[in-house]
């Protein structure tokens, strides 16, 4: 669906991404990662043609991005990082006017996505809150039924209740045989909704997985915090991989033998215990730290 | 894609502004006219004063120069100022005394004013009886025509003030240009450098919209703006001409037809402010841009005028290739202009597209 090719962006003597390589299968969801300024909404805006390209190459739906611009926005939906609208109208013209431009004339995806997302199309752009302006944003970007959804940061902002409306709505449109490629730097919001992701560190992807492969690779993560005195050594048991101790809590992780690691956790008095399925963030928080100390400033 | 949805909306958006604006200009343009009759009486009133006063040169210098003026009722005395220029700002006393004449040597060579004034009594100002001056078959008021600031509103004609024809080429196209020019210089930048800035851009640009539509939409909406100034103008002078009774002067379609020849000038300022909002895609910077372009063309224009040798640079000023006063004075639309700056609009902004198409936005 959407293949980069060795893509550079200099913005003068600044690099924004170089070499960048990734590509986003149809029917997927697709997450990018990465810590502010890795170069996310850079990639991003260069599939869309909003940036020039210093270097390489971008082919979205087989089309080539900046020559075929046009023709693959027909297609393709977006949500910008910074969603600005036309000050003064009603949200429901203001939808209805982007749908026209995009020779769309249904208006039903619009109401029932304005519906569930709890917005009142009723209302003036300028009297939103931030919160309802990036639901204005969710909105255009999926109202005309488009093959591809490209997102940057499309969660940042939302309530914990319409994040997993949110969700349900990208759930659906995958189902509908559609392609979402989204950016976050909320690790959460990735593990929830995508199949794939993508880290991006100072402008270059340096992992691209299966959310799945990912999983077992990071394993689990345990979190106990013991109410009497325990050793390191009750939980170096087969399957433990990692074993982190801090004033009587422990966190180990896991990718098998959970059993085991649960009846030597019970011999002990239980304060508090979590249990994640996988650990992303950790995985993340690791390979950034690597990654600076390979820098030498760890 | 319906073609024009753009430019339709920025209509929508902006209704209330134009409205204010256009009432603006429907108040002024026929207010304006509505001074016409009083500035008629008072400019014949002055002109006569010129028949009052006569002047008799020699031919040499050191000969006798003789002023003589008519008497006047009531007056204790009479005084004589003079000047080398007619708004006698450095005037010195030349006379004060009872005679209704003086005579005195020629020691000038340039051109003199003479300003013969009645004295009624200690208490009130003197009356103007009359301007004389040394050049002969010329009013005063030609003279102040001869300015090359006046002579660029009426494209070097002599313009009779005392019909409403040449009233409206002074008094109203004098400053018409400006307000429409800077009007439009202000939406054409604000409209495009403010996507920019309100963050818009991406999302218009995510439609499959092209940035060479987006332009061109944008322009097509000053385009119909410009046009809807220039019709409500045209009400408000030949409802203000018909208000007075001076329609019969001259016709509305005159009056729309001197106007309408601003709107390839009016195009060029739109292009020039749709070329600085693309480039620098920041509001103040592209407005100070534009509005620098339009006073510049203008004084290009005026300073063109002061000498043959400095007449090229109205060849490189918009503002010759608008001349009103060739409809309503020469009964002539000079559709050569009106092409030359319509070109220039176009390229203009075919210049302003492939400038857009090459940046980046910015994020």
């Amino acid at each position: 669906m959407i293949e980069i090719e060795n893509l550079t962006k200099m913005y003068g003597n600044h690099v924004g991404v170089k070499d960048l390589n990734l590509a986003v299968r149809k029917g997927e969801i697709m997450g990018f990662l990465g810590p502010n300024g890795a170069g996310k909404t850079t990639t991003i805006r260069s599939c869309l043609a909003l940036l020039a390209k210093t270097a390489g190459e971008i082919t979205i739906f087989g089309l080539d991005s900046h020559r075929d611009a046009v023709a693959i926005r027909e297609k393709t939906g977006y949500l910008p990082g910074e969603f600005g609208l036309i000050s003064s109208v009603k949200v429901s013209s203001y939808l209805k006017y982007l749908l026209s431009l995009r020779g769309y004339e249904r208006t039903e995806k619009m109401m029932s996505l304005a519906k569930r997302l709890e917005l009142d199309l009723n209302r003036k752009t300028n009297e939103l809150s931030k919160g309802n302006k990036l639901k204005v944003g969710i909105i255009q970007s999926l109202m005309g039924d488009p093959d591809l959804i490209i997102m940057d940061e499309p969660t940042s902002g939302l309530d914990p209740l319409m994040k997993q409306e949110f969700y349900r709505i990208l759930r659906e449109e995958k189902k509908g045989g559609k392609t979402v490629f989204m950016s976050s730097h909320i690790l959460a919001d990735v593990e929830r909704v995508c199949d794939r992701v993508a880290i991006i560190r100072k402008g270059q992807v340096k992992v691209m997985e299966e959310i799945q492969a990912l999983q077992e690779k990071t394993g689990k993560v345990l979190e106990v915090e013991f109410g009497d005195p325990f050793t390191i050594d009750e939980f170096k048991l087969e399957g433990v991989s990692e074993i982190q101790q801090d004033n009587g809590r422990i966190v180990l992780t896991i990718h098998e033998n959970l059993d085991g690691v649960i009846d030597a956790v019970s011999k002990h008095r239980i304060l508090n215990m979590n249990l994640k399925t996988y650990n992303l963030e950790q995985l993340f928080l690791k390979y950034y730290a690597q990654g600076d100390s390979e820098r030498g400033d760890a | 894609m319906m073609a024009g949805r753009m430019a339709y909306m920025e209509l929508r958006t902006g209704w209330k502004g134009l409205l204010i604006f256009g009432l603006l200009i429907l108040v002024v343009s026929a207010g304006m006219v509505q001074i016409f009759p009083t500035f008629r009486d008072s400019l014949t009133e002055e002109l006569e004063g010129a028949n009052k006063v006569s002047l008799e040169l020699p031919d040499e210098q050191g000969g006798n120069v003789t002023l003589s003026w008519e008497s006047m009722e009531n007056a204790t005395s009479y005084m004589v100022l003079e000047d080398s220029r007619l708004s006698m700002v450095t005037a010195k006393l030349k006379y004060k005394g009872e005679e209704t004449s003086i005579t005195f040597e020629k020691d000038f060579e340039e051109k003199r004013y003479y300003a013969v004034t009645a004295v009624l009594n200690e208490t009130s100002d003197p009356l103007l009886i009359g301007i004389a001056t040394t050049e002969e078959g010329e009013n005063p008021f030609q003279e102040l025509l001869q300015n090359p600031i006046y002579k660029g509103f009426t494209g070097g004609r002599n313009v009779n003030m005392l019909e409403a024809k040449g009233f409206i080429t002074l008094e109203f196209f004098s400053w018409w240009w400006m307000l429409a020019g800077m009007f439009i210089a202000y939406l054409s930048v604000s409209v495009i450098a403010s996507d920019f800035e309100n963050k818009h851009m991406d999302v218009l640009l995510s439609t499959p919209i092209s940035r060479r539509r987006y332009l061109i939409e944008k322009f097509g909406a000053m385009t119909v703006v410009a046009l809807l100034i220039i019709l409500v103008a045209t009400a408000g002078i030949a409802g203000g001409l018909t208000s007075i009774n001076a329609l019969n002067e001259f016709s509305a379609d005159v009056v729309f037809l001197s106007l309408i020849g601003c709107l390839p000038f009016l195009m060029v300022i739109a292009a020039v402010g749709v070329f600085t909002a693309v480039l620098f895609q920041k509001v103040r910077a592209s407005m100070g841009v534009t509005f620098a372009f339009v006073f510049a063309e203008f004084f290009l224009y005026a300073f063109g005028g002061f000498s043959k040798s400095l007449e090229w640079m109205k060849t490189i000023s918009i503002f010759q290739y608008w001349d009103y006063a060739s409809v309503i004075i020469d009964d002539f639309f000079k559709a050569g202009d009106f092409i030359v700056l319509t070109i220039l609009a176009l390229v203009l902004l075919i210049i302003g597209i492939w400038v857009f198409e090459k940046k980046d936005i910015p994020a």
